[in-house]
């Protein structure tokens, strides 16, 4: 039994499911964390719980949106609207192969400026933060009911990097997407060990300009690994490095378009090993 | 927490939130497109209006395309953490609307609605299926506290309330009905329960 602050590891079972949920308040929510701090069983306990929680809400049911919600977002985000008249408003959550919508139309409303503010997470007063056990989107959780072993933390804080490289990346494009070509295309390709086994996923965007970012979860392995492109005529070209942690990691690259055609990527150890590849048009 | 979609599919999600968060109108509608209904009925189900519901769901179409760099997959899919979002945006107009977070006469619709179990469900999704038989065999009483405190964030206080029971009798509910619903995923558990 791990006791602080006057809470015990049975006390904090009684309040895990609450805790869990976000919904509990005050001093015994405080407790219970200052207790979770230093338990790692009752920390599983609410990890588990939370997945529990995420399950529950799962089984929402779903509801189609009013016409035209998808326009309204795309203008709410500044972004061209026109591109989601392409398809039906409402369409049902399986939509048909990503980056592929009909652009027809134009909007009748210009695009609002860019809104995004960048740098510290922006939140609204009274927003989710402020809610007992609400967890910011994408960044730690309130509490540590979720946190994880410090070795994950490690390999999270990679992936987070190769994530924010490649907004950053992207950064110049964001600024230009008033004027997305209609020709653009993700396609995408899984990657494949040289034992044939999944090793995950590179998505390559055709536009202008293209980038193509690769998704790695090879179960273990450790350090720089560089990534390669194929293009049509067979020549191999690397176009970047970035590190594994615990045979998992993300990387993109803003700016592979210039290299013509491709046919696949892959994935090579600093020695120079193909790790993986992936063939597009096969995925 | 990886529960929902293959794993293709989850980083064939992974890939709309980076087109989405760098901010490409076609990859954007693409995500607006799959995940509109999910978004709009978590939404819609919390906040019981169609309008507020759509406030909310713009939201957090909003928030994914502000943090979609800072989405980890190692929490989740895509699926959850937008849900999250959803849920978490609701909440707080619902408990900035009212002190009575929901009507309960409403809740037997809502539970009813979460555990029917159509079998193109069933068969796509077995862990969801497995959630909702377990939510259908929770004691009524489990069942409201889990859906007043899981759904509509009420606190354990705000269930006593509603529900005309001391506040431990709340309590209970939630922990016991939410520690039967975890065991549906933890078989070793079940025998505790």
């Amino acid at each position: 039994m791990n006791e602080l602050n006057g809470m015990t590891c049975a006390e904090l079972a009684d309040v895990a499911a609450e805790l869990a949920l976000g919904v509990l308040t005050g001093r015994e929510r405080a407790v219970a964390i200052a207790h979770l701090d230093t338990c790692d069983a009752c920390r599983e306990d609410v990890r588990q719980m939370m997945g529990t929680a995420e399950r529950l809400r799962a089984l929402l049911p779903q509801a189609e949106p009013p016409a035209g919600f998808e326009t309204r977002v795309l203008q709410r985000l500044g972004l061209p609207a026109s591109v989601a008249q392409g398809g039906q408003p409402g369409q049902p959550g399986q939509p048909g192969q990503p980056g592929q919508p009909e652009p027809t139309g134009q909007n009748a409303r210009p695009p609002q400026a860019p809104v995004r503010k960048d740098g510290p997470r922006h939140r609204r007063a009274g927003g989710d933060t402020a809610r007992p056990g609400a967890r910011q989107p994408g960044a730690p959780p309130a509490g540590p009911g979720a946190r994880r072993p410090g070795r994950m933390r490690g390999v999270l804080a990679a992936a987070a990097v190769c994530l924010a490289i490649i907004g950053a990346g992207l950064g110049g494009w964001r600024a230009g997407v008033g004027s997305a070509p209609a020709a653009s295309q993700l396609t995408e390709a899984n990657l494949v060990s040289t034992t044939s086994q999944p090793a995950g996923k590179v998505f390559y965007y055709t536009g202008e300009p293209g980038w193509l970012y690769m998704s790695v979860d090879m179960g273990s392995g450790n350090g720089a690994v560089t990534c390669q492109v194929i293009g049509a005529d067979g020549r191999v070209t690397t176009i970047g490095t970035f590190m594994l942690a615990d045979g998992y990691g993300a990387w993109g690259s803003p700016n592979p378009g210039n290299l013509g055609p491709l046919t696949g990527a892959r994935l090579v150890s600093a020695n120079g090993t193909v790790l993986a590849t992936g063939t597009f048009g096969r995925a | 927490m990886g529960f929902m979609g293959t794993a293709s599919e989850r980083q064939a999600d992974e890939g709309l939130l980076a087109g989405l968060g760098a901010g490409d109108a076609e990859l954007a509608v693409a995500f607006v497109r799959r995940f509109q209904r999910i978004v709009f009925g978590v939404a819609l189900a919390v906040t019981g209006d169609p309008g507020t519901a759509e406030d909310v769901a713009q939201q957090a179409f909003e928030q994914a395309w502000r943090h979609a760099s800072l989405y980890d997959s190692r929490r989740g899919s895509v699926r959850a953490w937008l849900t999250t979002i959803t849920h978490n945006l609701a909440i707080d107009v619902v408990r900035a609307r009212s002190a009575v977070p929901m009507d309960p006469d409403d809740l037997p619709v809502l539970l009813a609605a979460m555990t029917e179990s159509p079998e193109r469900l069933a068969v796509a999704n077995d862990s969801a299926a497995g959630l909702r038989r377990a939510l259908t065999r929770l004691p009524v009483p489990q069942a409201r506290a889990v859906a007043m405190s899981g759904i509509y964030g009420m606190t354990a206080k705000q269930v006593a309330d509603s529900e005309g029971i001391p506040l431990g009798t709340a309590k209970t509910r939630i922990r016991d009905g939410m520690q039967r619903l975890r065991a549906a995923f933890l078989p070793e558990e079940a025998g505790d329960e």
